[in-house]
């Protein structure tokens, strides 16, 4: 007998912290021709005031209410297993965030020293850690449901 | 432990279940303080839990932990 199982609280968080970036995504896509209309400006330039539409990310901040069980008034206690994968899923994270953030600013000093500038704008900064911080949490949350995916792929009762 | 030595311990945990009523997955998760996710990892052999997890399932159905896994290792 094969029935639904309910989604553990790591995949809901995982699930919601993927869906907020789609949809900054999807509305930075929709702001950069929506702004370049309303604007008149070019769509290179529409890019860089559309980033704003990242601020939705903001909303990652409701993904702690997840790991929260309301009827028990506590944290939700994870077992043995769902804390290797928040382990495994967050050391990966971390990695990624490493390699995108060094590699990031070492192309940005790049690009400005080839360019004879010496220093990098300070409005750079920003997006650079903003940019770190969605790799950390984009990889961490892929590595939780693909990890109980794999782990749990046998649902027969 | 590895991935093929994990595959190397074998486990009767959905038989036991059966034999203990047909108890449910989530019914021996919540008994052990685990995630039915977990029972169902352990029942296709791709968790190896810890001692402690292992003593807490096979004091559930009231056996030996020997009774539950079983390793063919060398």
């Amino acid at each position: 007998m094969n029935d639904r199982i309910p989604l553990a609280p790591l995949q809901k968080l995982a699930w919601y912290q993927l869906i907020v970036f789609a949809i900054a995504v999807a509305l930075y896509l929709v702001a950069i021709p929506y702004l370049a209309w309303h604007r008149h400006l070019t769509w290179g330039v529409a890019a860089d005031p559309a980033l704003g539409m990242f601020g939705v990310l903001g909303l990652w901040g409701f993904g702690v209410y997840f790991n929260y069980d309301r009827k028990r008034r506590a944290m939700v206690k994870l077992d043995e297993r769902e804390d290797f994968i928040n382990q495994r899923a967050g050391t990966l994270g971390m990695q990624f965030f490493w390699l995108a953030f060094v590699l990031s600013h070492m192309g940005v000093w790049a690009v400005y020293n080839i360019r004879h500038h010496t220093t990098v704008p300070v409005d750079v900064l920003p997006l650079l850690v903003l940019a770190g911080w969605i790799v950390y949490t984009v990889t961490q949350s892929i590595a939780i449901l693909v990890q109980y995916k794999r782990s749990a792929s046998n649902d027969s009762l | 432990m590895t991935l093929s030595e994990t595959a190397r311990l074998k486990n009767r945990i959905r038989k036991l279940r059966f034999e203990h009523g047909e108890m449910t997955q989530q019914e021996l998760a919540d008994r052990i303080g685990a995630a039915r996710q977990t029972i169902i990892a352990l029942e296709a052999g791709k968790y190896a839990p810890s001692l402690m997890l292992a003593l807490r399932l096979a004091k559930a159905f009231g056996v030996k932990t020997e009774d539950v896994f079983q390793w063919d290792g060398d």
